[in-house]
C-alpha cells in the first residue's frame, strides 16, 4: 500500500480522535485504568512468585543425628544420603560448627552462649538440598528411615502456602483483568461506533467513489489502536513511577524481602501492555466495524 | 455499454418502482431520464450504482452482469461511474480541493497524479480560485460544480447525474448542463435524471420517459413532453465563470 494512503489514514484517524474529544478521553482513561490494575496484578504475582521461589531454593532438609552416635558414624550416613535419588548435595554440620553459626547470629550477645559452651546442646546434622523442590518430602522421609538419624525437619509448608496464595491471586487477578479488558473493548468499540456514525455520510461518499471496505476500515482501526496506545502510555507511566518507588522503599526498609528488580520487569511489562493495548484497540474497533459498516 | 433488460424493482415494503424496464445505452451517449416524481428515475440510478438490486431482470455494463458482482468487486465496478446528486453530498469539513482529491485518494492514486489532476478538473469547472474554501462558503451552483469535479476526477467512462440541477436556479442549472455536455463531448457517457423540462427540450438529446415505473417513451432527439419542442438547439450564454 502507498505511503500517502497511510498518511491519509493517520490524518483521518487523528482528526476523528480530536472531533470525538470527550469520548476519546473516556476510552483512553478506561484503557489506562484497566492496564494499571492489570500491571499491578502482574507485578504482585511476579513478586510473590519471586519470594516463593527464593524461599523454595532455600528449602533444605535438616537431619539431626542421634546424640550418642559413635564418632565417624556420620561418614556412613553421608554416603547413604548421597545415594537417595533427587538429592543435590548434603553438607555435614558438626556440633561445633552449629555453635559457631549461632555465635555469628548472636552477634554482640556472645555472653548468652558462653554458659552453654561446655555442654553444647546442639547435635550433629546434615543439611540436604534437593534437586527439585517437590522431591523434598520424599527425601525427608527416606532420610528419617536411616539408622542414626534422630529427627528430620524441613520448611516445606510455608512455601506451599505461598504458592497456593500466588495461585489464587493469579486466578482472581486473571478474572478481574479479563472482565476489565472486555469492558475496555466495549468502550472502545462504542467510541468507534460513534465515530462511524458521525462519519456515515463520509463513508457513504467513499463507497460511492469506489473505496474498498478495508480502505474505509483502516482509519477507524487506527483510531482504536491510538486509543489503546494512549491509554497504555498513561498506565505505563504510572506503573513505572509506582514500582520504582515501591522497590526502593522495600529495599531500604525491609532489605531481607526479595523484590523483583524494576528495570527488567518493567521492560517486559511495558512490551506486554503495549502489545495488549494495541490489540485491544484494534479489536474494539473491529467489533464495531463488523456490526456497523454493512452497507 | 449499458443494457437494462426486463428489470423490475420492488422495494421490501412492497412498492414497485420499476416494471419490466428495457433500456440500451451506447458508449458516448447523453441520455435524459425524465418523469414525474416517483416515476423511478432515482431507483434506476441506484440500480446502476448497484446500491439496490433488481427484483427481476439483468443489468449488463460493458458486458458484465452487475447483479452478480461480488461484494469484493463492487468498489472496482463503482470506480467506473462518476455520480452527482441533487444534494451535492460534499464533505463540509474538507476544502474544495480536498473534496475532489478525496475521490482520488480513495482509489489510491499516486500523489503525483492527484497534484496534477485535481487542479485540472477544478479549472475545468471554473473553481480554481476557490479551491481552499469550504463548501459552506460556496453558492449552490459552485457546490454542484465541486461535486461534478469530484465525479469526473478519476475519468470514469460513465457519469450518472440524478437531478443535478434540482436545487439550482435556471441560470446556474445551465452552467451545470454545459459542463455535462463538455464532459460528454470528451467521451464520457452521461445519464441525467431530471425534471427540468426546459433543459431537456432545448438539448435535443435522447430522452427516456418513465411513468409509474414503466418506460413510456424513448426518443433519440426527444423533448420532455410528447409535443415536439420548437426551440432550436442553442446553449444559452451564462456569464463567464464556467471557463469553457
Ligand atoms: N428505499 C425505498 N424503499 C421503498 N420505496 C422506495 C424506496 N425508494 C424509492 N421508493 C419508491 O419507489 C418509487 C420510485 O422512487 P424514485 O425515487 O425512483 O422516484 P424518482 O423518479 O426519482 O422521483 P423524484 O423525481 O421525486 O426523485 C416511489 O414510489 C418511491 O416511494
Ligand atoms: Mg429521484
Amino acid at each position: 500500500m502507498r505511503i500517502s494512503t497511510w498518511e491519509f489514514y493517520i490524518r483521518e484517524a487523528l482528526l476523528s480522535l480530536r472531533r470525538n474529544g470527550l469520548m476519546s478521553l473516556a476510552s483512553v482513561s478506561t484503557v489506562a485504568l484497566t492496564f494499571l490494575i492489570l500491571g499491578l496484578f502482574v507485578l504482585l504475582v511476579f513478586n510473590l512468585d519471586h519470594v516463593a521461589g527464593t524461599l523454595e531454593s532455600q528449602v533444605e532438609v535438616a537431619a539431626y543425628l542421634d546424640p550418642d552416635l559413635e564418632d565417624g558414624a556420620h561418614l556412613e550416613i553421608a554416603k547413604l544420603i548421597k545415594e537417595i535419588p533427587g538429592v543435590k548435595e548434603s553438607v555435614f554440620v558438626s556440633q561445633g560448627e552449629a555453635l559457631d553459626r549461632l555465635r555469628v547470629q548472636f552477634g554482640d550477645r556472645q555472653d548468652l552462649l558462653d554458659s552453654v559452651e561446655d555442654m553444647n546442646p546442639l547435635r550433629h546434622s546434615f543439611e540436604v538440598k534437593a534437586k527439585r523442590p517437590e522431591d523434598v518430602k520424599v527425601i525427608a522421609a527416606e532420610i528419617a528411615r536411616l539408622e542414626g538419624v534422630a529427627d528430620v525437619k524441613y520448611r516445606q509448608e510455608l512455601v506451599e502456602r505461598l504458592f497456593n496464595l500466588t495461585r489464587s491471586i493469579r486466578i482472581a487477578g486473571l478474572a478481574v483483568v479479563v472482565l476489565l479488558i472486555l469492558a475496555t473493548i466495549f468502550l472502545i468499540s462504542n467510541t468507534i461506533r460513534l465515530t462511524v456514525f458521525a462519519r456515515r455520510k463520509e463513508i457513504g461518499i467513499m463507497k460511492l467513489v469506489g473505496a474498498t471496505d478495508w480502505f474505509i476500515r483502516w482509519p477507524f482501526i487506527l483510531e482504536g489502536i491510538m486509543l489503546g496506545f494512549l491509554g497504555t502510555l498513561v498506565s505505563i507511566q504510572i506503573l513505572n513511577r509506582f514500582y520504582y518507588w515501591f522497590a526502593d522503599s522495600v529495599y531500604s526498609s525491609l532489605p531481607f524481602v526479595p523484590v523483583v528488580s524494576p528495570a527488567d520487569t518493567l521492560r517486559q511489562l511495558t512490551l506486554f501492555l503495549f502489545g495488549l493495548g494495541l490489540l485491544v484497540g484494534a479489536f474494539g474497533s473491529l467489533v464495531s466495524l463488523r456490526r456497523f459498516l454493512r452497507v | 455499454m449499458i443494457k437494462i433488460c426486463k428489470v423490475t424493482k420492488t422495494y421490501p415494503n412492497g412498492t414497485t418502482a420499476l416494471r419490466d424496464v428495457n433500456i440500451h445505452i451506447k458508449k458516448g451517449e447523453f441520455v435524459f431520464f425524465v418523469g414525474a416524481s416517483g416515476a423511478g428515475k432515482s431507483t434506476l440510478a441506484k440500480l446502476l450504482l448497484r446500491e439496490e438490486l433488481p427484483t427481476k431482470g439483468e443489468i449488463l455494463v460493458n458486458g458484465v452482469d452487475i447483479v452478480k458482482l461480488k461484494r469484493r468487486q463492487l468498489p472496482f465496478y463503482r470506480r467506473g461511474i462518476g455520480v452527482v446528486f441533487q444534494d451535492f453530498r460534499l464533505l463540509p469539513e474538507k476544502t474544495v480541493y480536498e473534496n475532489v482529491a478525496f475521490a482520488m485518494r480513495v482509489v489510491e492514486e499516486p500523489r503525483r497524479e492527484i497534484l496534477r489532476q485535481v487542479p485540472a478538473v477544478l479549472h475545468l469547472v471554473g473553481l480554481s480560485h476557490k479551491s481552499r474554501m469550504k463548501p459552506s462558503q460556496l453558492s449552490g451552483g459552485e457546490q454542484q460544480r465541486v461535486a461534478l469535479a469530484r465525479a469526473i476526477v478519476n475519468n470514469p467512462p460513465l457519469l450518472l447525474a440524478d437531478e443535478p440541477t434540482g436545487n439550482l436556479d435556471p441560470d446556474t442549472a445551465w452552467e451545470i448542463v454545459r459542463l455535462l455536455v463538455e464532459i460528454n463531448r470528451r467521451g464520457t457517457t452521461v445519464i441525467m435524471g431530471t425534471h427540468a423540462r426546459e433543459i431537456v427540450d432545448t438539448m435535443k438529446k435522447r430522452v427516456v420517459a418513465l411513468e409509474g415505473g414503466r418506460v413510456v417513451r424513448d426518443d433519440q432527439r426527444g423533448a420532455y413532453g410528447c409535443e415536439e419542442a420548437k426551440a432550436p438547439f442553442v446553449l444559452p450564454e451564462v456569464g463567464e465563470p464556467s471557463g469553457l
